[in-house]
């Protein structure tokens, strides 16, 4: 009861905090190579680095620091919510199966492999294109932009990310006109044919963040489940964010030191770049993200902007309203927290400038046909009963040879009586 | 420990029993033979009915042992054995911590008549009946119970939660009067999570995140049997009587879920043998038939029995003793104890139809589309007399359903057998204008063609 009374003041604070920390980002050393001439930064032309040469290694420093002080912060989170819940009256007999690591079993019963996996495996292709494809490719000087978080990609390159004029749209404009048209052209047409499909299959960010909360789905670590109202508060700081990207180059601030990809693409292609703010909201997005599933992407600027244009995109969540049971399960299992997909009665298209397209709340649906995702009208992926509880195949494979095997034993006992 | 299980578990409150007197005695042994011999009566008619599957035998013995030889659930002897009512007491709580659910809500006429006399002239048969039995002391599956859990579903359930804690350990499960909100079904996690130490008490066995896993997956892979049974009973001619699938659901209530999964197992494979021999149990014409409102709790199954044996199908039931008791799957979306914890919450409380929730809009819709998987021609709304909430939902349906097309008819009755002709007549020609209804679409359709 108390808490929700600070809410709001809270959220305020953070607002105005965030605003002050990206504007004095540049004074925020989180790592640095020094100016020496073996530091690279991000207009360097594409480096020939070999894999796992010292450079490399020496590269990815900044990342392995922040990845070893975001494990530090998970185990202090632990700590202290293991000492909240033995305080807790009623929770306190639970202490042990809510913070421990003693469970093995796992509920098998659902699907294993399926879309989902398919989804994976485009992630990791597309992590792997996005950082090492640049090499691949060449370089050409174009403006061709998709809108990702990919900072090696703002090389002058076939295809860039859109990010980085984003996010200095100051210096888009002083660009000549050409270029700008190609800019937004091309931006349009990935925000027509992709969407916010990028966020759930393309982002490097989403993988990360993923693969922090299939650690702790492995570990059976309990998460953080936020309600409608908690995620209701996330907008204000989702707005300050857009704001904060789009306006920081006319106040003369840069966002790239304050956003939390820097450190994540180019540590992982070879380049060495010093890292100021942005080292610290990374520990922030891997903390977040390893206790409630895309915790950043619910904030992300750039993601949210995409997600204006979802009514013109191609990709799209549809709903069959009468076979929906509301079971709530979708809103369980997407990490956008979205109500109105299980609530939705009447529209059959149930996309929002909030989905990120994970395809989870598909996944996680019991009833025939009742989601589905389709491109340009066509349903290529739907719910399904039959494939949702297909775990229990085994179980009945089971069950199946076990009656063979009492049936075969049974008229050997009979003849013995 | 939580305060208020302690005041919501009256330990110990079961007074001395005092000899009884011959009287009392001579009183039992009637009520026995008498309930025995309805029971008996009613398992008759259902085993009559053309086109029980082999497979059902299992079933019938279990509704037998329970209600006319007055046995106990088959377990093994040290198994505790926890009472519920209604659908929404999570029966993978109860199975985690090593003990057997058993779903008490009871359809007995001759304990309606004793409990008549125990609770108010206007409270439901259904109350009536566990109150009975609970008085006469002769049923071992209310007299074993090491505990029951009571959700608070509507007024009269809760008055019976009063009464029976006077008499055995009594939970009363709080049930949220609307579900939309997120703080709700918050709610309803912390309800659970208060439940678990009063079920652990029962067995001394702790409800742990791995036991509790095993139990999900139990129950998931009865529901994943029920959802292939759901789809040979979509079929056109139907494959099995649905006064037949009724009594299956009914006798889910007496099973262990493993013996209850095998069982239905053996009854699939029957029933995909009878749809490749094309060995149906109805005709093309036969009027298909839906059940929905109030409980059919066996051996009060009369209006099934009647729709069937008045040459109606039962294709379908929306009832709570029926196929929504095992329908909507438990959804685990996150593995860690907490979660596990959350998705039985969310799976007993959000889909669920029933009539207690503010806002049940819901409950049209799943109606709805029952209606078109199951081609249903006519809708059959149960009330038991006193069940006003199902009472209430009853103009909404007909509204709907008017839109659709789709005939609707309100059968009221009560725990006893009077009523019977006149449900008789009311259901067959209901029946007669669903067969006269077909004959004038099939009719116009040939004018159609014809032109």
């Amino acid at each position: 009861m108390k808490l929700k009374k600070y809410l709001t003041p809270v959220v305020v604070l953070i607002c105005v905090g965030l605003a002050a920390l990206a504007y004095f980002a540049y004074n925020l050393v989180f790592y640095d190579y020094g100016a020496g001439a073996s530091s690279f930064s991000l207009s360097d032309q594409v480096v020939d680095t070999p894999l796992f040469s010292m450079q490399f290694l020496w590269a990815m420093t900044p990342f392995l620091i922040i990845i070893a002080l975001s494990i530090l912060c998970i185990l202090l989170c632990l700590w202290l919510r293991k000492r909240i819940i033995k305080k807790d009256p009623v929770m306190g007999r639970f202490v042990s199966e809510r913070t421990g690591l003693s469970g093995t079993a796992a509920v098998t019963g659902q699907r294993k492999f399926g879309f989902m996996t398919i989804r994976w495996l485009i992630m990791i292709g597309s992590f792997l294109a996005l950082i090492y494809g640049g090499k691949l490719l060449g370089q050409w000087y174009s403006n061709l932009t998709i809108p990702i978080f990919a900072c090696p990609y703002n090389q002058q390159q076939l295809i860039g990310s859109s990010c980085y004029y984003l996010a200095h749209l100051s210096s888009l404009f002083a660009l000549a006109w050409q270029d700008i048209a190609i800019f937004f052209v091309s931006l349009m047409v990935s925000l027509v044919v992709l969407g916010r499909l990028i966020c759930g299959f393309l982002c490097p960010m989403g993988l990360l963040q993923d693969l922090a909360h299939a650690m702790r789905q492995g570990l059976k670590i309990e998460g953080l489940s936020l309600n409608e109202k908690l995620y209701s508060r996330l907008k204000p700081i989702k707005w300050t964010m857009l704001l904060l990207f789009l306006g920081m180059s006319f106040v003369g601030g840069n966002f790239c030191n304050f956003c939390p990809a820097l450190t994540v693409s180019p540590a992982f292609a070879g380049f060495r770049v010093s890292v100021f703010l942005s080292g610290f909201m990374m520990i922030l997005v891997l903390v977040s993200g390893f206790f409630k599933r895309r915790f950043f992407c619910n904030i992300c600027p750039l993601g949210y902007l995409m997600g204006l244009f979802h009514r013109i995109s191609l990709f799209k969540i549809k709903k069959d309203c009468q076979s929906c049971t509301e079971c709530g399960a979708c809103y369980e299992a997407c990490p956008m927290g979205i109500k109105e997909i299980y609530t939705e009665r009447e529209k059959t298209d149930v996309t929002t400038a909030d989905c990120i397209m994970c395809g989870a709340c598909i996944d996680k649906c019991p009833e025939n046909n009742a989601l589905s995702m389709s491109f340009g009208g066509i349903k290529f992926y739907r719910a399904s009963r039959k494939t949702f509880m297909s775990g229990h195949r085994k179980t009945e494979k089971k069950l199946i040879r076990r009656i063979r095997k009492r049936e075969k034993n049974e008229p050997e006992q009979s003849r013995k009586h | 420990m939580n305060l208020n299980n302690q005041e919501n578990i009256k330990k110990n409150s079961r007074p001395p029993k005092k000899e009884p007197s011959p009287m009392e005695v001579r009183q039992r042994e009637r009520f026995v033979g008498k309930s025995a011999r309805v029971a008996a009566k009613y398992l008759r008619r259902l085993t009559e009915l053309k086109g029980a599957p082999q497979a059902m035998k299992p079933f019938f013995q279990v509704l037998e042992d329970i209600h006319v030889n007055m046995k106990n659930v088959e377990q093994p002897t040290d198994t505790k054995i926890v009472g519920t009512y209604c659908v929404m007491v999570p029966q993978e709580l109860i199975y985690a911590a090593g003990a057997q659910p058993v779903k008490l809500c009871s359809g007995s006429y001759s304990a309606f008549a004793i409990g008549d006399d125990l609770v108010p002239r206007d409270a439901c048969p259904l109350v009536k009946s566990v109150m009975g039995f609970q008085a006469m002391g002769v049923m071992p599956v209310y007299e074993d119970c090491s505990l029951m859990v009571v959700p608070i579903t509507c007024d009269c359930k809760k008055k019976m939660a009063g009464m029976l804690a006077e008499r055995v350990p009594t939970y009363s499960l709080h049930v949220p009067t609307s579900k939309s909100d997120d703080d709700d079904m918050e709610q309803v996690v912390s309800e659970f999570y208060q439940l678990i130490p009063a079920l652990e008490a029962v067995t001394g066995q702790a409800i742990t995140c791995d036991s509790l896993a095993r139990s999900i997956d139990g129950m998931g892979f009865a529901q994943y049997q029920m959802s292939q049974f759901a789809a040979y009973k979509k079929h056109v001619p139907a494959l099995i009587q649905g006064t037949h699938a009724m009594a299956l659901m009914n006798a889910f209530s007496y099973m262990p879920v493993d013996r209850f999964s095998e069982q239905l197992h053996r009854l699939n494979q029957e029933l995909g043998r009878r749809q490749k021999e094309k060995q149906f149990v109805s005709m093309d014409k036969q009027p298909r038939i839906m059940v929905t409102g109030s409980p059919i709790i066996f051996p009060n199954i009369k209006i099934p029995l009647l729709i069937e044996e008045m040459g109606g199908i039962l294709v379908g039931d929306e009832t709570c003793m029926g196929e929504r008791a095992l329908y909507d799957p438990t959804v685990v979306v996150d593995q860690s104890f907490d979660g596990l914890l959350r998705s039985l919450a969310n799976r007993y409380t959000r889909p669920c139809t029933c009539p207690t929730f503010v806002d049940n809009s819901q409950r049209i819709y799943r109606i709805k589309q029952m209606i078109a998987d199951h081609q249903v021609q006519g809708v059959v709304y149960h009330v038991l007399r006193g069940c006003l909430v199902y009472d209430f939902e009853y103009q909404t349906l007909e509204e709907e359903l008017g839109q659709l097309g789709i005939p609707v008819i309100r059968v009221e009755s009560d725990y006893n057998e009077e009523d019977i002709e006149q449900l008789r007549i009311r259901i067959e020609a209901f029946i007669e204008l669903i067969k006269l209804k077909d004959l004038a679409i099939k009719k116009q359709k040939q004018e159609k063609a014809n032109e």
